[in-house]
């Protein structure tokens, strides 16, 4: 058991996981930071994007790698489209825009049944594969395929360079901005309307490119949203809201819970495991860890 | 008198369907007693206090297992009231951490908890060996009908009868605004509590007549996400602010899946998504909201 425990293959698939969790949970990050909206289909875009890519390359014979980026742009479109045809015209609705959060989420429920049900009646609700870059790699005692480790890579580089853009350009300061306090930063002049576009169309496009990476390393499905939207609210409760180097940890914490929790137990843990983790985080310490007391609800 | 007419329309139907003699009617009968039943225990926690819950599932899936589990040990006429105790207590219990945590976080946390007790049961039923389960001997369906008849009426009877008492009052107070609820005396932790309890009581019956009228269980099927889904669906659309509403949203429902659900199932599903968000965004109160205002918007 000890040896299992121990050996680097573990390692590197908590590591891999961790990281796409991180991904996936850095587009809600950005929605729910910078509008407070939760939104609990960010799963289905995952769907999507991996439907995107996996479509692409069965039918089309588009690489994988092309498709993460069509499968970005679709659910980055259909954010922008969200926001402008509905958060916008929402907000302005005083009856409305009172009840927002719970509104929102409602909506959101029945976003996840519709698209569910439209990718089921379009692709039947049998679970679909494909074969990309399937040789193994070996590092020292690690064997990898390799669209594991592009998926990897890439996750890890869309996470980094995220990080870059918030830290260095004046745009992604003003979504810092607007996730800190958005009264206060549409007061020191920012555009708040922009930025919530901006925000949305990115968070969304993430969750696409991050469902188009697992589509090449896992059996897909229509319903295999949910868990990928609870795996990024546990990351971004543990993480705290709007930051991304915790969120990082974060997903990495979750990724090592549940990669070794199932080596200690059985495959069948594994629902439990993330499930248990989600409700344990907002029971316990629904204000965050990174950020000690000082979360934002 | 207009006000009473839906629950008299719905009572004469409930009483006359055993009679036209088809099973098939009993089977729409049932499913329609069955939404009501569930969609009214809702309203208590989330129409009058205002704390949505995604999850009902769990409250009927665990009643389902409940009764699956105590099938020919135990009689159902009280394995079913033991079931509904049961998910009381359960609520009652996991309420003091969930409770605490508010708005929109509440709202997910309800169905994280529909899902990982979904897992742990069937954790458990693999540790058994089984993957679901058969029940031989259940009562026909026309017995079962009667049983959860009196079980929608119940339900309809206590969602429209707390509306009136002081601890309805008070949910309505938490709904609107808590802490000034808190302030002017209203024991909100307790009146929580009691309104997550009793919102559990009735789906976890229904959901054991339902596993006795299917001779089957398995956790995926009790539990599943759409339950909850279809009673959130059902509660807006009629209107969850008055005890007409759910039965307006279960029998429109119904009637549209008897239609569609055969047929085309995900056709059905994507019907109800694109209601839900309609009405959410456009009539907001509901059918029943637009066909009986409340009364403080008669001028």
């Amino acid at each position: 058991m000890i040896d299992i425990l121990l050996s680097e293959q573990l390692l590197a698939a908590a590591i891999i996981t961790g990281t796409l969790y991180a991904l996936v949970a850095l587009g809600l990050n950005l929605v729910y930071g910078t509008m407070r909206l939760l939104n609990i289909a960010h799963g289905e875009l995952v769907m999507l994007g991996a439907y995107v890519a996996s479509s692409g390359y069965n039918y089309f014979g588009i690489s994988p790698l092309v498709g993460v980026i069509g499968a970005g742009v679709l659910t980055g479109l259909m954010g922008a489209a969200v926001y402008i045809f509905l958060f916008r015209n929402l907000l302005v609705k005083p009856e409305l825009s009172r009840r927002l959060e719970a509104n929102s989420l409602l909506i959101f429920f029945g976003a996840i049944v519709i698209l569910q049900n439209i990718v089921a009646l379009a692709f039947t609700g049998t679970p679909r594969g494909y074969r990309y870059l399937d040789g193994v790699i070996h590092f020292g005692g690690v064997a990898l395929t390799e669209n594991r480790l592009a998926g990897f890579l890439i996750a890890a580089a869309i996470c980094l360079a995220t990080a870059i853009f918030l830290r260095a350009s004046i745009v992604g300061v003003a979504i810092k901005a607007l996730i800190q306090d958005r009264r206060a930063a549409g007061l020191v002049g920012i555009n708040v309307d922009r930025i919530q576009l901006l925000s949305l169309t990115l968070g969304f496009s993430i969750g696409g490119v991050a469902g188009a990476l697992v589509s090449m390393t896992q059996e897909i499905t229509p319903f295999m949203g949910f868990p990928y939207t609870m795996a990024a609210f546990v990351v971004i409760i543990l993480g705290g809201l709007g930051n991304l180097v915790g969120g990082i940890a974060a997903g990495l914490v979750l990724g090592f819970i549940q990669i070794y929790g199932v080596a200690l137990t059985s495959p069948q843990w594994n629902s439990i495991l993330l499930y248990g983790a989600f409700v344990a985080v907002l029971v316990l310490r629904p204000q965050g860890i990174m950020r000690g007391g000082r979360g934002v609800r | 008198m207009t006000r009473a007419l839906p629950f008299v329309v719905f009572l004469a139907a409930g009483f006359t369907v055993p009679w036209i003699g088809s099973t098939y009617a009993l089977g729409v009968g049932l499913q329609l007693g069955m939404w009501i039943a569930l969609t009214q225990s809702w309203i208590i926690l989330s129409g009058m206090a205002g704390y949505i819950s995604l999850g009902h599932a769990v409250f009927f899936g665990l009643g389902a297992y409940f009764v699956v589990m105590t099938w020919e040990v135990i009689p159902i006429w009280l394995s079913l009231p033991l079931a509904g105790l049961i998910t009381f207590l359960f609520a009652v219990i996991i309420s003091v951490p969930v409770l605490r945590v508010r708005g929109p976080y509440f709202v997910i946390l309800t169905f994280g908890i529909a899902e990982l007790v979904k897992y742990v049961v069937i954790l458990i039923e693999s540790s058994f060996g089984q993957y679901s389960r058969l029940l031989f001997g259940t009562p026909e369906i026309g017995d079962l009908y009667w049983v959860m008849l009196a079980l929608a009426i119940a339900a309809t009877a206590l969602s429209y009868w707390i509306r009136f008492t002081r601890f309805g009052h008070g949910l309505l107070a938490i709904r609107e605004d808590e802490e000034a609820a808190q302030s002017i005396g209203i024991p909100i932790v307790r009146y929580k509590t009691l309104a997550y309890g009793l919102s559990g009581i009735i789906p976890a019956m229904v959901g054991g007549v339902m596993a006795l009228r299917t001779n089957y269980f398995e956790p995926e099927q009790a539990f599943d996400p759409i339950v909850s889904f279809t009673i959130i669906t059902m509660a807006i659309v009629g209107g969850s602010d008055d005890a007409r509403g759910p039965l307006l949203g279960a029998a429109f429902f119904t009637f549209l899946s008897e239609m569609l659900w055969a047929s085309a199932p995900q056709g059905y599903l994507i019907i109800l998504g694109v209601i839900l968000i309609a009405f959410i965004l456009l009539m907001p109160n509901g059918i029943c909201g637009r066909i009986f205002p409340p009364a403080g918007s008669r001028i």
